[in-house]
């Protein structure tokens, strides 16, 4: 497996770990009306995800070094801007849907939040393209 | 359809891996750093999971030393 594919796996399992937690002590807070309040959450969330995802890259650069140090050469290239340009189309889809809490009359912090599923859902669209097309072929 | 072609979806063929038998053995990572790529993209273009850019198939050529024909042919069957 190539650095970039450890790196969008890295980058899928960590978000899906962070903001998984993030989102569900979020519908928790929400069910049971004892929720931490969503900035401490969002910090927490916020920092373990910038930890996970050093501590990972660091770990899979020292297993393949001369893989991490090179250059994406132009397949790598491909499948990034492929995997980016439906990211664009999710996240434009996703904040779009954006006016649908507005119109319900959610409030302000439920607009955020739901501002930052949509990016953490676009994130997760990204790394799980590359990992389809690294695998899958392009 | 010949010897060394892939069962694949793409139009384009490859000789790549009896290129690189016939040159001592060369591996994937040699190859790959011979032309500035990742060895797990010449293991894709082996497959026929890629077709590589112009620029990469002569640099691939050019390592084996014969023309990009050689190395690359389009599948006859496919229109």
């Amino acid at each position: 497996m190539s650095f970039r594919e450890k790196s969008a796996w890295i980058t899928l399992i960590s978000v899906l770990l962070c903001f998984g937690a993030y989102f569900g002590a979020i519908v928790t807070g929400h069910i049971t009306g004892r929720g931490l309040s969503s900035m401490l959450l969002l910090v927490v969330c916020g920092v373990a995800l910038v930890v996970l995802q050093a501590a990972l890259h660091i770990l899979a650069a020292i297993t393949s070094p001369a893989d991490a140090r090179a250059p994406r050469d132009e397949r790598e290239l491909l499948i990034q801007g492929r995997a980016h340009s439906l990211g664009y189309y999710v996240l434009t889809g996703l904040v779009l849907s954006l006016f649908i809490p507005v119109h319900l009359g959610h409030s302000a912090i439920d607009i955020a939040n739901f501002a930052l599923l949509s990016l953490v859902l676009t994130t997760l669209a990204v790394a799980g393209a590359q990992i389809v097309m690294f695998r899958r072929g392009v | 359809m010949g010897p060394g072609f892939q069962k694949s979806g793409l139009p384009i063929a490859n000789q790549i891996r009896r290129l690189r038998f016939e040159h001592g053995e060369m591996t994937q990572s040699e190859l790959a750093q011979a032309i500035g790529m990742t060895r797990q993209t010449i293991a894709a273009i082996e497959a026929g999971k890629y077709s590589p850019s112009l620029e990469a198939a002569f640099r691939i050529a050019r390592v084996f030393g014969v023309g990009v024909e050689a190395v690359f042919q389009w599948r006859n069957t496919l229109p």
